[in-house]
């Protein structure tokens, strides 16, 4: 055999032992941080790559989700801002259409059993489904955003280095999405620091944090700074929205009111406070539960009042800052891609 | 032409016939014959229900899941597809196939109008229960089992629309109905009258139901009054 039909025959070989390989994506380790609970989040139906975070990443920074291609999840989910809309009280959404609750900022999902201020949502991977489909947030339907990925080059390799193959699919969509957003764990601020022995409170932060476990622990349960539970918190009705919360979903009168307890992790950016914005900063909303007027709704853990001096909701204040996590705000992992 | 040509032409046509005709004799299959009383029902054509409403459909689509055939022999079998999106729109999807044809004679079919609470709760699905068919609602998770629009003078609604999204995986108000039929017959056709559910509206009334709860309840129930066999 000449040496030349040799090299075309091992060339030959060589194409056809690359064309069967499976590439294969490279697998997350989805970290638990010390002494958290397990993660909610099932990741044996969703196998966490980085080529698959990546492909999420890109989804969750364009705007191709909405109808007219100009909102994309970072606009009312921004980084800097613990993943929330700073400085809207109530979101908006495509043509400056004004939504009807604030948004919550995106942190420590895979911890999360339902999703929305109400709880509607009973998984991650639909979750997109609301903002992609509301008609005051992006006014598209899965289906058209999946017709418009299919044409865009860029997502055919996203999709084909994720899953295997470039098959875009509403599922594969929402599964991308998931695997960016359990990835945004926020779990080295100065109070995680502290609780590790890395770092110590100032007196302020360690006043701060007493009062905390008396007064907003029962539903702001550490680590997670949530009980993810639904609870009435003493706010009166707004007239403008007359929003029942979770009765919504439940139909259940006891649930009038009620609300997601969202996390304080981060909550030094996430303002304004409370799910219709109504409060700016967390002084007002200390001053809230310093003193809410008693009704019968109440729940007992808030019907006895703080009475906090002055210089204890300071403290209270400078105890919250320690939930800030620079190190999550400012990841170049969680930020606007570029290509 | 020569000679091996032609016998290979003759011998493949044959042998396609042949293929072909051991196809539809090895498998079976179910087949939903949407009506409207005796006559297959047409989109968007007048029809006069027993309640005496003037309607057309628009839209018909619904889940048809874990369907289960018992043979006189007590064996039982069920189709590869576990959970069928079901459009009249689209005449492939109202076939089912079930099983590989066998001698055996069915005793009863059963099956779910609608989508389980499990699949309801276990995040992005895909194929039939691709979250891209419209059949999952945003606000409130869950699988819309049945979904029927159209329009009658009797709706004092825009455009005098109705819409029946029917669905909830919740306790007290799970919306899958499970229902049996006994074939006496070796085709399997299951006959969707649609003129039995609207029997039981008034449209005046009752003309937009697209939550769960106690309305879509009934109207649940109603909608498995539709299944039969001939």
């Amino acid at each position: 055999m000449s040496r030349q039909s040799k090299n075309i025959i091992i060339g030959i070989l060589f194409l056809l032992t690359a064309a069967f390989t499976v590439r294969k994506a490279t697998p997350v380790y989805f970290e638990t941080p010390a002494g958290w609970p397990k993660a909610h989040y099932d990741f044996s139906k969703n196998k966490l790559t980085e080529e698959g975070f990546e492909l999420g990443r890109h989804l969750f920074y364009d705007p191709i989700l909405s109808k007219d291609s100009t909102i994309s999840c970072a606009s009312c989910h921004l980084q800097a801002t613990a993943f929330a809309h700073v400085d809207h009280a109530l979101s908006h959404g495509i043509e400056g259409k004004i939504g009807t609750r604030n948004s919550l900022s995106l942190v420590n999902l895979a911890w999360s059993e339902n999703f929305m201020w109400d709880g509607g949502v009973n998984h991650l991977d639909m979750q997109p489904l609301n903002p992609i489909t509301s008609p005051v947030e992006m006014n598209e339907s899965l289906d058209h955003v999946v017709t418009k990925i299919r044409k865009s080059k860029k997502y055919t390799h996203l999709f084909d280095a994720a899953f295997g193959d470039p098959e875009i699919t509403g599922q594969r969509v929402l599964k991308a999405l998931s695997q960016f957003e359990v990835m945004l764990v926020s779990a080295n601020s100065k109070y995680d620091k502290v609780m590790r022995n890395e770092a110590q409170f100032s007196q302020a932060e360690q006043n701060g944090y007493q009062l905390f476990k008396i007064n907003c622990a029962s539903c702001h349960t550490e680590p997670l700074f949530t009980n993810n539970h639904f609870e009435y918190n003493g706010l009166s009705v707004d007239s403008t929205l007359n929003d029942s919360g979770r009765m919504k979903i439940t139909n259940n009168d006891n649930d009038y009111l009620r609300f997601k307890v969202p996390t304080l992790r981060n909550v030094q950016f996430s303002f304004p406070y409370m799910h219709d914005g109504r409060y700016k900063n967390l002084t007002e909303v200390i001053k809230h539960y310093n003193n809410i007027p008693n009704n019968k709704l109440l729940p007992k853990q808030l019907g006895v009042a703080m009475n906090l001096s002055d210089n204890d909701r300071v403290d209270l204040v400078s105890f919250l800052k320690t939930l800030t996590d620079n190190e999550f705000l400012f990841n170049p992992r969680f930020s606007f891609p570029r290509e | 032409m020569s000679k091996v040509a032609w016998l290979s032409v003759i011998f493949s046509f044959f042998f396609f016939q042949f293929v072909l005709a051991q196809e539809k004799k090895d498998s079976i299959g179910a087949r939903f014959q949407i009506s409207f009383r005796n006559d297959p029902l047409q989109l968007n054509k007048s029809y006069i229900s027993d309640a005496k409403d003037t309607l057309k459909i628009s839209t018909l689509r619904f889940y048809i899941s874990g369907m289960k055939v018992e043979y006189t022999d007590a064996t039982v079998t069920s189709p590869k597809k576990k959970y069928a999106l079901l459009d009249i729109e689209n005449p492939a999807t109202l076939q089912i196939p079930i099983a590989a044809n066998s001698n055996k004679k069915i005793s009863k079919i059963t099956f779910n109008i609608g989508v389980d609470s499990l699949m309801s709760v276990s995040g992005a699905m895909r194929g039939d229960l691709d979250a891209s068919n419209g059949m999952y609602w945003a606000w409130q998770s869950g699988y819309i089992n049945m979904k029927i629009e159209g329009t009658s003078k009797s709706c004092k609604t825009r455009k005098n629309e109705f819409q029946f999204h029917i669905g909830g995986y919740l306790k007290p108000n799970y919306a899958m109905r499970t229902i049996t039929v006994a074939p006496h017959k070796s085709d399997l056709i299951i006959v969707v009258d649609v003129a039995e559910l609207f029997s039981k509206i008034n449209l005046s009334e009752t003309n937009s139901i697209m939550i769960p709860g106690a309305k879509a309840m009934e109207i649940a129930d109603y909608a498995s009054k539709m299944f039969r066999v001939e």
